[in-house]
C-alpha cells in the first residue's frame, strides 16, 4: 500500500468534483443536484452534512475512480450502504463525497466451498435466501437484515439475535477486497496480520470494502422457542445469567423491557404481555432434538426460578410471531417519540441484573423516556432514550446517554456491541479507552488513512493533547 | 423527522402532511418494499428519500422542480406503508403533496394534454369506449408517434367488448341475507365488463340484494393521486350524494384502486364541510372479497362446483388491496375454498406490477420493467390461472404475459368464483 502524506493542501476544488466524477464515471452514477444530495446526509439515527456529490458505483473500478477524484479535490469520503445504521456512522460529519454502494449487488454462491462472494450492496437477507437452495445459511442476522447491506454490516461488525451462539458478521468473513484512501485495491485473507479483522467494524474509517467472501454454514435441524415474562427487569437478567451458567447455549436470547413490549404490541397487536416488566425470547437449536429440548428445559427452569412466566411456542408460526415482535422493536419505538439516542453497551453477564436495574433507575430519575432491549445472552444491551427535540433538551439526552455509557464502563463493559461508535458515542470513547490504547488506534488510522479522508469525525475522539 | 410544515401550511392538508413527516424515523425499513428503489437503487426514489424531499420542498429548502422527477416516479403502491413499523401514513403525504404541488407545475404541452385526456376519459365509460375504438385504429400508427402518445395507446384494448350495463337493482336469489350498494368503477366497465356482471351474479346467488345507485361516478382516485385535487373533490362529492351508507350493509367495490379511493375520502375531504359524511361512507366500504369472506364465515357460501381437473391458481396481490386496504387473507381463503384449486403465492408478491393507475402512461419505462418482472415471477410458479382483484393489475398482467408468449389465463377473483359456480373451471 502506498502510504503518502495528507491530501493536496490548499482550498478543496469542490466545484470541480462533480464535474470530474461525471467525466470519469458517466452521468448515471453521479448525483450532484441539491435534491439528490440532500438524501445522502442521514442514517437511521442522525442527519449530518449535505454531501458535495454522491457516487453510485457499479464496480470496484468505479470506487477507485471516485476515491481518486475525492482525493484530488481534497474532500472527505463517507461510504454508505442502506443507511439503516444506528450510530450516525453513515451520516457525513463534514461536506464531502458519499459513495453509496446500493448498486454493487453482485452475489455468487459457491456451495462446494460453502462460500458467498458478495459485493457490499447486497442486502443481508439475500445472502441467506440465495444460499438456502443449496442447504446453507448465512447466520449473522441484524434486526435490519431485510434492508441493511453486507458492506454496512461489515463496517459496523453487525450482530443480531444469533450472535450469542453463532457470532457476528466479522466471524464469517474469509476474505475481503477493499479500496484504500489512495484508491489502491487490496485483497485480504485472515492470515498473517489480520488486516481484514481491522477493517471489519472500522466504520469506513480505514478503507472501503468492495467485495467480501463470506462463510456459509448448514442450518440447525431443530429449533425450539420460548417466551418468558417477568414482573421486573432484574429478574429477567438473573434468569439469563443462571441459564447460561447452567450450561445452556441458546442460539438466540433476547430481552425487551415493558416500554418495548408495549411499543411493539401497539404496532403488531399479537397479544404480548403489556403488564410485564421484561420479556425474554429464547431459541435453542441444534441437530440433536434431545439436546435442543434439554437446553430449552434448562432455560425454562432458570426463568421459573427467577419468578418468570413461561410460554413455549406451539409451532413454527407461533415462534415466527414472537421473533417478529423482537425484530420490530427498534423502529416501533418511533411511535413513542420521533427521535432517539441509541446505546449499544456490552457488560459481563454476571453483572447484568445490577446493570439493567441501574439503567432503569437512571432513566426514571432523568424524567426522559428510556427503554431497554438487546441481545442479553451476549450481555449486549440497547438502552434507548426516546425524545422529542421540541420538548426535551438535547443536553439532557446527551447527559443521560453519557451516564449509561459510564455504567457500562464501571461494570467492566464496552461502548459498542454491534452498532459502532459512529458520531453518537465518539465523545464517550475518551473515558472508555485509556490514552495509550487510543494513541495506538490513532497510529493505525494514520497508517491506513494518512490524509484523514475516510469518514472523519467517527469512531476516534480527538486526543486532548496536541499530538493528534 | 422534525419539520415545521404545519407552520407554513396551516390548513388541514398541511396538518396531515406534517404528521406523516413527523412519524418517519428514517429507519430505512421501507427501502426493500419500494419498487422504484428496487429498480434504481438510489435514495431519492425510495419512500424515506421522498419524505425528505417533500419535507424540504414544503419547508422551502428545495425548489419543487428538483424534487418533482423523483416524486413523479412514486407509483403510490403503498408497499412502504405495509413495511413501515412506525406507521407513517405515506399515502396521505404523497396525495396531499401532489394536490398542493400540481397547480404550481408547468408541464410540457403534450404531457398536459395526455393528463387531461386521461382524467377526462377514464371517468366516462362512453367516452372511454369511443376513445378505445378510435385508439384501436390508431394503434398501427403508434411507432410514428412520440413516446408520450404511444404509451396511452399501448394500454387500449385491441378489441373493445360490448357494454354490459348493470340493473339498478338485482334481487337476492333465495332467502335474503343482506343488501349492498355497488360501485361500478369506470375503466373496468369498458376494459373488463364481465367483472361487474360476475360480481352481481355471485352476490345474488348468495342471497344478497345489489343496488347500483344511479348518480354514482368515478371514485376520484386517479385524480387524487395525480394531484388533480379539485376534480377529485368534485367526483367525491358526487358519490357522497349518490350513496346512502345508512340503507345498506356495505358499499362494495371489486376494483382495489376504487375501493381504496372511497376509503380515502376522509383524507381527501379533511377540513371540508363533508368530512363527517366522508367518514360515514368510508366506514361502510369493503372490497368484494372481504364481504364474501365475512359472509362465508357467518353461515357459509353456496357450494362451488369442483374443477374438472386440478388447477394451479396464482394469486397476485393488488397493491391497493394488500397495502392500501390491508386485504390479503380474504381473497386467498375464497380461492382456496374452490374444490380442486391449488393456491400459489407469487415470489416478490409485495412488489407492485407497475400498473398503478396512470403510471403506465406517465412512466412507461419503469412500468414496463416492473410489469416484465411481475410476469416472470408469475410464470415461475407455473400456474394455469393468475388471479387479481384490480382491473389495472389485470391489464398489466395480461399484456406482459402475452408479450412473453404465455397462455396463462388472467382473471378477477370474482370471475374465478363465478366460473366455479357455473362448473366452468
Amino acid at each position: 500500500m502506498t502510504v503518502s502524506g495528507p491530501a493536496r493542501p490548499g482550498a478543496p476544488d469542490r466545484a470541480g468534483l462533480a464535474r470530474d466524477l461525471t467525466r470519469l464515471l458517466g452521468d448515471g452514477k453521479v448525483l450532484s443536484t441539491l435534491g439528490e444530495r440532500l438524501n445522502y446526509r442521514y442514517d437511521a439515527i442522525q442527519f449530518g452534512a449535505t454531501p458535495l456529490a454522491v457516487v453510485l458505483p457499479e464496480s470496484t473500478a468505479d470506487v477507485v475512480a471516485a476515491v481518486r477524484a475525492a482525493r484530488q479535490a481534497g474532500v472527505p469520503i463517507v461510504g454508505r450502504g442502506a443507511a439503516s445504521g444506528l450510530s450516525g456512522g453513515a451520516a457525513p460529519a463534514q461536506e464531502g463525497l458519499v459513495i453509496s454502494f446500493t448498486r454493487m449487488t453482485r452475489l455468487h454462491i459457491d456451495p462446494l466451498r460453502r462460500e458467498a462472494r458478495a459485493q457490499p450492496g447486497v442486502v443481508t437477507l439475500q445472502v441467506s435466501e440465495a444460499a438456502r437452495p443449496h442447504g446453507l445459511v448465512y447466520p449473522p442476522d441484524p434486526a435490519s437484515f431485510r434492508t441493511s447491506t453486507i458492506g454496512g454490516n461489515l463496517g459496523e461488525n453487525a450482530g443480531g439475535p444469533m450472535c450469542f451462539k453463532y457470532g457476528v458478521s466479522g466471524d464469517y468473513v474469509k476474505a475481503l477486497e477493499f479500496v484504500d484512501a489512495d484508491g489502491e485495491v487490496h485483497r485480504l485473507t485472515r492470515d498473517a496480520y489480520d488486516l481484514a479483522g481491522l477493517l471489519i467494524g472500522s466504520e469506513g474509517t480505514l478503507g472501503l470494502v468492495t467485495e467480501a467472501t463470506l462463510r456459509l454454514t448448514t442450518p440447525a435441524r431443530y429449533t425450539r422457542t420460548l417466551m418468558s415474562h417477568f414482573a421486573e427487569v432484574g429478574q429477567a437478567a438473573e434468569a439469563v445469567s443462571a441459564a447460561i451458567a447452567g450450561g445452556a447455549v441458546p442460539s438466540k436470547l433476547e430481552f425487551m423491557d415493558r416500554a418495548c413490549v408495549n411499543a411493539v404490541e401497539d404496532y403488531l397487536q399479537i397479544g404480548l404481555p403489556r403488564e410485564a416488566g421484561a420479556v425474554l425470547v429464547v431459541d435453542t437449536d441444534g441437530d440433536d432434538l434431545e439436546t435442543v429440548e434439554h437446553e430449552l428445559e434448562l432455560v425454562e427452569q432458570a426463568c421459573m426460578r427467577a419468578c418468570g412466566t413461561v410460554r413455549r411456542a406451539a409451532d413454527e408460526a407461533d415462534s415466527a410471531a414472537l421473533w417478529r415482535a423482537r425484530r420490530s422493536v427498534s423502529p416501533a419505538l418511533g411511535r413513542i417519540r420521533p427521535q432517539r439516542m441509541n446505546e449499544d453497551i456490552v457488560v459481563p453477564r454476571s453483572v447484568l441484573p445490577d446493570v439493567v436495574r441501574e439503567i432503569e433507575r437512571l432513566g426514571q430519575a432523568s424524567g426522559l423516556h428510556m427503554v431497554q432491549f438487546g441481545h442479553i445472552g451476549d450481555g449486549n444491551l440497547h438502552p434507548n432514550i426516546l425524545f422529542d427535540p421540541r420538548q426535551d433538551s438535547p443536553e439532557a439526552v446527551h447527559q443521560l446517554a453519557h451516564e449509561v455509557a459510564r455504567v457500562a464502563i464501571r461494570y467492566g463493559g464496552v461502548l459498542s456491541g454491534e452498532h459502532g461508535i459512529g458520531s453518537m458515542k465518539v465523545a464517550f470513547m475518551q473515558e472508555a479507552v485509556d490514552p495509550t490504547t487510543l494513541a495506538a488506534l490513532w497510529d493505525v488510522k494514520r497508517a491506513l488513512d494518512p490524509g484523514m479522508a475516510l469518514n472523519p469525525g467517527k469512531v476516534l475522539p480527538q486526543p486532548e493533547a496536541s499530538d493528534a | 423527522m422534525n419539520n415545521d410544515i404545519a407552520a407554513q401550511h396551516p390548513d388541514a392538508q398541511g396538518q396531515l402532511m406534517a404528521h406523516a413527516v413527523d412519524a418517519c424515523v428514517h429507519c430505512g425499513f421501507c427501502l426493500p418494499a419500494c419498487p422504484t428503489y428496487t429498480l434504481l437503487g438510489d435514495e431519492m426514489d425510495s419512500p424515506r428519500g421522498r419524505i425528505v424531499l417533500m419535507k424540504s420542498v414544503l419547508e422551502g429548502e428545495l425548489p419543487l422542480l428538483d424534487a418533482a422527477p423523483h416524486l413523479d416516479r412514486c407509483l403510490g403502491c403503498l408497499g412502504c406503508v405495509t413495511a413501515c413499523p412506525s406507521g407513517v401514513p405515506y399515502g396521505e403525504l404523497i396525495s396531499g403533496f401532489r394536490g398542493w404541488a400540481e397547480p404550481q407545475r408547468r408541464r410540457p404541452v403534450i404531457q398536459r394534454l395526455t393528463r387531461s385526456a386521461v382524467l377526462t376519459m377514464l371517468p366516462r365509460p362512453a367516452l372511454f369506449r369511443a376513445g378505445a375504438t378510435v385508439g384501436k385504429y390508431a394503434k398501427p400508427l403508434a411507432p410514428l408517434l412520440p413516446q408520450a402518445l404511444r404509451a396511452p395507446l399501448d394500454l387500449l384494448p385491441s378489441a373493445v367488448q360490448p357494454a354490459q350495463p348493470l340493473p339498478a337493482f338485482t334481487p337476492a336469489h333465495g332467502p335474503k341475507r343482506g343488501r349492498v350498494a355497488f360501485l361500478e368503477g369506470c375503466a373496468q366497465q369498458v376494459l373488463t365488463p364481465n367483472f361487474n356482471a360476475a360480481t352481481v351474479r355471485v352476490l345474488s346467488r348468495n342471497g344478497i340484494e345489489v343496488v347500483v345507485p344511479p348518480g354514482q361516478g368515478c371514485c376520484g382516485a386517479a385524480a387524487m393521486h395525480t394531484g388533480a385535487r379539485p376534480l377529485a373533490l368534485q367526483q367525491a362529492r358526487r358519490n357522497l350524494d349518490a350513496f346512502d351508507p345508512a340503507g345498506v350493509d356495505a358499499i362494495l367495490s371489486n376494483a382495489a384502486g376504487c375501493g381504496a379511493g372511497l376509503k380515502e375520502y376522509p383524507m381527501l375531504l379533511a377540513g371540508e364541510p363533508e368530512e363527517g359524511q366522508a367518514r360515514r361512507l368510508a366506514s361502510k366500504v369493503q372490497d368484494i372479497s372481504v364481504y364474501l369472506a365475512e359472509l362465508s364465515a357467518a353461515g357459509g357460501l353456496e357450494p362451488f362446483m369442483p374443477t374438472t381437473r386440478p388447477l394451479r391458481v396464482a394469486y397476485h396481490d393488488a397493491c391497493h388491496l394488500a397495502h392500501a386496504q390491508g386485504v390479503k387473507a380474504e381473497p386467498r381463503a375464497l380461492i382456496r375454498s374452490i374444490p380442486g384449486v391449488e393456491l400459489l403465492d407469487i415470489p416478490e408478491g409485495d412488489l407492485c406490477c407497475g400498473s398503478a393507475g396512470t403510471y403506465n402512461i406517465e412512466q412507461p419505462d419503469l412500468a414496463g420493467r416492473l410489469g416484465d418482472r411481475k410476469a416472470r415471477n408469475v410464470l415461475s410458479v407455473r400456474p394455469d390461472i393468475v388471479v387479481s382483484g384490480n382491473v389495472g393489475c389485470h391489464t398489466q398482467l395480461q399484456s406482459h404475459l402475452t408479450r412473453l408468449g404465455s397462455p396463462v389465463r388472467v382473471m378477477h377473483t370474482i370471475e374465478l368464483l363465478d366460473l366455479a359456480y357455473r362448473g366452468e373451471l
